[in-house]
């Protein structure tokens, strides 16, 4: 999967969590999940259990303590493919 | 030193199911699901004990500048409506107010009465919701130090923890909003 391709999948993941649609239109790879998107905290979850079940992974705590932005997120996720 | 969290209840209703498959297993430990399955409301409970790690969070953050997601490595330990957060080697003590509108926990280091300032925000546009919190901060530290309000600066660090600067001096504290509710405290 190219990045594109996994950006394209976790915008489809985030959005219904989004908070400040403007921050989530110029989405990148530095854009933070919280500070920018305006995500509540109590949903983050909600975006790792979404990611699990896209990408039939399982995250950890370990995993899920960096998954503030959306780098962490695609970085965890292609390490979690690739094991 | 202190830490708050607010949940506005309805919000919490209208936009988290905490009934969805794996939820409370990646939030909570084996002893606070205890508590969830033993309790009367275990919408309540979750709310509650979410607020207690939320508010832990921010005073551990304020004692070591950081920045993580890891709701489950602070566990709750909670007799009435006190409560002790644990967090490694690091433990608080946190006081909760339960209304059939919100929640609200405050963490401290001492074991001391909840100080949070409540605000609502209904009908107030959702961007202005922080600067109306920071504005009753700033307001309230200018009363209890008679200083004139313009002496007050908010600041966030870099991982976005919240302090009052006032002549060189600067003053830890903690806001929270959630929904329609916010909520500070010094």
């Amino acid at each position: 999967m190219t990045n594109d391709e996994l950006i394209t999948k976790l915008k489809a993941i985030i959005a219904p969590y989004v908070q400040d649609e403007k921050a989530f239109e110029n989405l990148t790879e530095d854009t933070d999940f919280i500070n920018d998107l305006k995500v509540n905290s109590a949903n983050l979850v909600d975006i790792i259990l979404d990611i699990e079940d896209e990408f039939s992974i399982r995250l950890e705590n370990e995993d899920m303590e960096k998954m503030l932005d959306v780098k962490a997120a695609m970085l965890i996720i292609n390490t979690k493919l690739e094991a | 030193m202190v830490g708050n969290d607010i949940v506005d209840l309805e919000e919490a209703n209208r936009t988290s199911n905490w009934e969805r498959p794996r939820y409370l297993e990646k939030l909570f430990t084996s002893k606070e699901l205890q508590f969830i399955r033993d309790c009367e409301n275990p919408f309540l409970m979750v709310w509650r004990l979410w607020s207690m790690k939320e508010a832990a969070y921010k005073l551990y953050t304020q004692q070591n500048p950081s920045r993580f997601y890891n709701p489950k490595g602070f566990e709750c330990d909670i007799s009435n409506l006190n409560g002790i957060v644990k967090f490694k080697d690091f433990e608080c003590n946190v006081k909760t107010q339960i209304t059939s509108r919100y929640i609200i926990s405050e963490a401290r280091f001492i074991d001391s009465e909840m100080t949070s300032k409540i605000i609502e925000l209904k009908g107030k546009l959702r961007k202005s919701h922080s600067d109306i919190l920071k504005e009753a901060l700033l307001i309230q530290l200018s009363k209890l130090h008679q200083l004139s309000k313009e002496n007050f600066k908010f600041q966030k660090s870099e991982f976005g923890i919240p302090t009052v600067l006032c002549n060189s001096v600067k003053t830890n504290v903690s806001i929270s909003h959630h929904g329609c509710f916010g909520a500070y405290a010094i």
